[in-house]
Parts: structure tokens; sequence; C-alpha cells
């Protein structure tokens, strides 16, 4: 049978056709969850949604509700010490709130696809087929709905470990949370003064500015010196002439290997003022040099720079040979054939390839450069300088943020910051991304 | 065509290569080599080495590390680590590379949003959050304890799926339409098709969730409040100035497990496995 292909038509709203259409069964599937379905004689999935619809509800009504109250009010019990009352605590009513909004979501969801699932049963059994057995549906979940049954547990993990802190940290922004006033003081809705403070107080915007435009340098040169650096790596290594790839890949393996922040502290020694570089230039009849000094900006800064490459090459090259390896050789093949150079082959097979492959992964590391917390914060951590509000002239955003919040109590300021920032670095990732090929074209190589 | 002929220009290239690869090597090696026969100074104190290397060499440092656990239990702290990473790696593994599997060949109503948030929840600065994620273990109970540790590792490890999906995508469809014609479930072909094809993929995973964890030092410093309960990196990081040396040996004692992994698990790393496949 050939399928006759018509124009899309404009699709009613699933929810408009329940209305229109939907029968007894599903509206009682609306009134309680799971009715409509043991209405149906469902009686496993009736039983299910209806046990949710319990314990749901009762979450609410004994929690639920006063999380909800809390994190608008933010509490209103001062603690008071004397008479023994134990105050509220804002924040973890802030953080408490935040949840209940989450399961009161997963609530909602649950009851949508409650009314929904009601809904396509009366339309099997109008157009004349038996009810689903509740076990053919269970196959689903591992075959057509695999997905949906897969990506539940990433996505409840990601949920709660990130997506609760990320909305936290940005409702903090929100509040004048920080300073003196931390539980168990009262924190307070500010609205959006936080965001004037920062823009109008000369504390902070020139501290802000100056960071901003070496935290732009910074990602891009290290960016692009580790990921051309890796590839270029993982092709020296694949070229045929090499012998004992493996034992050759071994050096930069073991770069990767020892944790980050040992090499870290090592290189902070080796090139500090009684270290042994600057013993060997004594020795030689030098002055000692303070490469990671206070005044020693570019030298600091390039310093980072190649300690953040030797610790990051290896990753990006071990990428790149996963990627070169799954590559189609008869590719390279053609082109011999044709007669193309070494380099073109380079740029017109390679590189299209492994940057399609990649493009997000090269997004991730820019961010992630953007936000290296630990190069500077171990190369020179601590340093506070003139022109500089508790920040050095080597810190990035994220260790002006740490100073900020961390060590000085900051909190609301830090995280209007990084609202800030983040708006900044989603606006340019999400235009490359959206513009960059394994976006446009993701089927290109299958 | 191929005739073997030894041709300058040819025996030039392979000389520049190997010089580049010496040179590459040599920089990579001389850190680590310096930290390791730190380790074995015999003094101790750094300040007694002649320029880069100590002047006289024992085995001191690591019998101090293993045996002189009073102040600082380096065998705990391995074994905590070692339990942490290896939990952490094995769950974040499982999750990411069901994420990226799912993330590659299904397209469904909400992916290109999922695609999209995760994207943008990755940007936010990661220690920002530490406030929430502390305030939440204790919610949980699971401050001062390795659970709470190996949770947010192996829940936050979906969020960096990217790399593995790209491989799914660079590995052909037919396969897996292939095995649907001949009727297997969505289920069947990720565990029996997918899940060999993609070894090499699971291997750099489970290095990559392994390492994290096992150098971590911000979220355990957090978490973890009883020395015994010490990773290797906090504690290393307790370490006193004075114990160079220590530190030294403690340092490239971790950094052995990983090694010997990549001993082991190499050839997955680099095996061009779509040798066999269908290509396109």
């Amino acid at each position: 049978m050939k399928k006759i292909k018509t124009k899309p038509k404009k699709q009613t709203p699933v929810l408009v056709k329940i209305l229109k259409e939907g029968n007894k069964n599903v509206f009682a599937s609306a009134l309680c969850m799971g009715a409509g379905q043991l209405m149906y004689r469902q009686w496993a999935k009736g039983l299910l949604f209806l046990l949710a619809q319990i314990g749901l509800v009762a979450f609410f009504v004994l929690y639920g509700a006063g999380a909800i109250a809390g994190f608008f009010t933010l509490g209103s019990v001062e603690a008071n010490p004397w008479y023994g009352t134990e105050g509220d605590n804002s924040v973890m009513m802030l953080i408490m709130g935040i949840f209940a909004f989450i399961v009161l979501a997963v609530y909602l969801a649950i009851y949508w696809l409650n009314i929904k699932d009601a809904y396509k049963t009366q339309k099997r059994l109008e157009s004349g087929r038996a009810i689903r057995p509740f076990k053919s549906e269970l196959k689903g979940l591992l075959d057509s709905n695999f997905h949906m049954t897969a990506l539940t547990l990433p996505i409840l993990g990601v949920s709660v470990f990130c997506v609760i802190p990320i909305i936290f940290m940005m409702l903090i922004a929100f509040t004048n949370y920080g300073g003196n006033i931390i539980p168990p003081e009262l924190v307070d809705w500010v609205g959006l003064s936080n965001f004037g403070r920062i823009v109008t107080l000369s504390q902070f915007a020139p501290t802000f500015f100056k960071i901003l435009g070496w935290n732009f340098t910074w990602a891009i040169a290290s960016t692009a010196l580790n990921y051309f650096a890796g590839l270029g790596l993982a092709l020296l290594y694949n070229k045929k002439c090499v012998k004992g790839k493996a034992f050759w890949r071994l050096f930069p393996i073991l770069a990767y290997a020892v944790p980050g922040f040992i090499t870290l502290l090592a290189f902070r020694f080796m090139f500090s003022y009684g270290g042994p570089i600057n013993q060997m230039i004594v020795d030689g009849g030098g002055t000692a040099i303070g490469f990671l000094g206070i005044d020693a900006k570019w030298s600091s800064r390039i310093i980072g720079l190649f300690v953040n490459a030797w610790l990051t090459i290896p990753s990006s090259m071990l990428l790149a040979t996963g990627i070169l390896s799954n590559m189609n050789n008869d590719l390279y093949e053609a082109a011999r054939i044709d007669g193309a150079s070494p380099f073109k082959q380079f740029t017109k097979i390679t590189l299209p390839f492994v940057v399609f492959a990649t493009t997000p992964v090269l997004i991730g590391q820019f961010i992630a450069n953007f936000n290296n917390f630990g190069i500077f914060y171990f190369l020179r951590g601590g340093l506070y300088m003139d022109g500089y509000f508790l920040a050095s002239d080597t810190d990035l955003l994220i260790n002006w943020l740490f100073n900020l919040s961390i060590d000085n109590n900051y909190y609301s300021i830090g995280a209007t910051i990084s609202i800030i920032i983040f708006i900044i670095t989603s606006v340019i990732s999400i235009a490359v991304y959206k513009s960059s090929a394994s976006y446009k074209q993701e089927d290109t190589y299958k | 065509m191929k005739k073997l002929k030894l041709q300058p220009k040819k025996l030039f290239d392979t000389g520049i290569t190997y010089l580049i690869i010496l040179a590459v090597s040599f920089v990579f090696l001389f850190p680590i080599l310096w930290l390791t026969l730190a380790s074995f100074s015999r003094s101790g104190s750094i300040y007694s080495f002649d320029g880069f290397f100590p002047t006289a060499f024992s085995f001191d440092s690591f019998n101090k590390l293993f045996n002189d656990t009073v102040m600082y239990n380096y065998p705990q702290w391995f074994l905590n680590t070692l339990f942490i990473a290896t939990m952490s790696a094995l769950l974040g593994t499982f999750l990411t590379i069901l994420t990226a599997y799912c993330m590659s060949r299904f397209r469904f109503k909400s992916r290109k949003t999922l695609m999209k948030t995760t994207l943008v929840l990755g940007m936010f600065p990661s220690f920002m959050t530490m406030t929430a994620v502390y305030l939440l273990m204790t919610q949980f109970n699971l401050v001062n304890q390795h659970w709470g540790l190996i949770l947010i590792y192996a829940a936050g490890a979906p969020m960096g799926y990217m790399t593995q999906k790209g491989f799914f995508d660079t590995i052909p469809n037919s396969i897996d339409e292939a095995a649907r014609i001949d009727g297997a479930s969505n289920a069947q072909v990720f565990v029996k098709i997918t899940l060999p094809m993609a070894k090499p993929m699971i291997v750099y995973t489970l290095l990559s969730q392994f390492v994290w964890p096992w150098s971590d030092f911000i979220l355990p410093s957090l978490l973890l409040k009883d020395k015994d309960l010490y990773t290797v990196a906090v504690g290393l990081m307790s370490l006193g100035e004075t114990e160079f040396s220590r530190f030294a040996a403690g340092s490239i004692f971790i950094a052995v497990p990983i090694i010997v992994l990549y001993f082991l698990l190499s050839k997955f790393l680099v095996s061009g496995m779509s040798a066999g496949a269908v290509k396109q």
C-alpha cells in the first residue's frame, strides 16, 4: 500500500480534542487519577495511578503546601535564644520551596499523562480495537518508549543535583542573602536591586569589566591552543611511520593520570621564588624572578596558559584519537588516488569530520575554560590587588565569584554576577551551536 | 602500486615526526619525573635539593606514607578514594551512555529542548551551586558520607553526554535498523548491539568519570569532615609545607592505578572499531 502524501493539516491541540470528545471515563480520570482506567477495568494501571494520586496529595497536604508558602515568605519567625524559640531558616525554606515546586510540576505531568491515557483507550475502543493489555504496555517501555524509560533516571538525578541548586543560586540574586544577613537572620526578597548595585556602585563595576576582558582572552586562547594541540598530537601519533604508538601515547597519558591539583601545586612550586628554576637562575649568576608574584601580570598569565595546556591536551588528544578511530578510511584512499596532498586531506577530510563530531565538546571546553577555577586558584590564589575589588589581575570571573561569595560572604552579589556571566556565555554558545554543522545536519555521517 | 623505496623526503618527514614526539614526551614526562624523584629524596625537605633534583635517595617517604598513619592516614584515604571513584565511574558511565544513546538515536518531542537545556545548565559555574548542594545533602543526611559524594558525581555525569552522543552519531544507523527488522526491541538493540560497539567510548567515559572524583578536591573538602573519611586529594592538601616528599610520594602513588588502567584498556581507546561495520 502506498502512502498518499497530503499536506500536513494543522492539528487541533490534544487538550481541545479531549474537552470536545472525551467520554465520562476520561473526565473521571481528570477528577481523580486512575478512576477512568479503573472504569475501563485496567486494574493494574488504574491502581498505580490511584496510588500516585494518594501519595502526592498526602505529600502536599502534609508538607508541600507549607514549603511553597515558605518559598514566598522566606520565614517570619526570628530565632530568639533568650526565649529558646527556633526561628525560620530562610535559606532552607527557599531550597525546600524549589523542591516542592518541582514535585508539583511532576504531579501535573503525571496527571496529564493519566488523562491522555484514558483518552487513548477511549479512541482505541471507538476504532474497534481491544484495550491494550498492561503487559504489552510494559513491553513498550523497553521498545518504542525505550527512550522515556532510559532517560528517567538521568533526568531525575540531574534535576535534584544540578537543576535545584542552579535555580537556588539564581533566586539568591534576588534576595539580600549575604554579608550580615545569613541564617538565623531572616532573608528577604529584594527584587532587582542587586543588579542596580553592580551597575552603579563604583565598588564593583571597574573590577567586573577588567576581569571580563581578560576572561574572554583567556577562554579563547586556551581553548584554541588545547583543541588544536590535542588534535595535532592525535594525528602525529596516528602517522604510519610512528612505531610503538601505545608507548608514545603513554607520556601524555601520564600527565593525564596525575590529578590536576597535584600538577598545579607542583608547577606553582617550580616557578616559585625559591623553586628550582629560580635556584638555577641564581646559581647561574642571575637574580630570582617572581614569575607568579604580585607584579608579574603577563608572566603569570602565560604560565597559566601553558600549565592549562599541559593539563588538558592529553584528554583532548584521547578524544581526537577516539573520533579518528571511528573515521572512514576509504575517504583517504580515494583522496590519495585523486592525488590530494596530505595537507589537503587534513583540511578537506579530517578537519570537517573531527569538527563535526566535536563541536558540542568544543563549546563545552570553551565554557570550561571560561570558568576555569583551578588554574589561577592554585597557581596564584589569595592575592588581592589595587584597582581590583577582592581580586587579582589573573583572576577569572569564577575566581572573583569565589572570593566574593565563599571567602567574603557576598552571596547575593556573587549570584547576581554569575547570572550575568551565564547570560554572556549562553548567548555565545547557543549562537555557535545553532550555526554549527553538527546541530543542523546530525545525520550527515550516518 | 606501492613500491618500497627509501625516499629522502619520507625519511626527513619521519625524522621530524620523531623529533616532535620526543620533545612532546619530554615536556609531559619532566614534571612527573621531578615529582617522582622528589618522593624518593632522603631529606624530605625541598630546600636541600640541588636545582630540580634531590641529592640523596631513599624509600623513607613511602615508608612513612603507609606506616606513620597517626596524623595522616594515607592508606585509608586511598581506599576511600578508590571506593568513591569506582562507584561514581560505574554509575556515571551507565547514566551517561544511556543518555547519549537516547539523544543520538531517538527522535522525540522534547529532545531538542532537553539538549538545549543541558547545554544551558552546563554553563553555570558549578561551584556557585555548592552552597545549595551542601544544604541539600544535609537534608538527605548524606554529609560526611561517601555515598553522598558518589550520588553527586554520578547524577551530574549525564550532563556531559555530548561527547558520547557525538560518537553514537558517527555509528551508522543501518546496523540498528537491520536488527530492528530481525525483531529486536530497542532495549535489545541497545544491550546487544550498541553497547558492544561503543566499547571504546565506554572505556573513555569510565576513565574520565573515574579521574574526576579521583582528583576532585572542592566537593570532598566541603562534604567530608572526618579525617578518616578524606579522599587522597583532600588529605594531601592538608599536608604541611615541610612534608613535600610525603606529598610527592602520595601523589605518585595515586597516579599509578590510572596508569595501570590505561595499560589494560588502551586497546579499546585506540582501536578502529567501525572497521567491520557497514559503511556508507
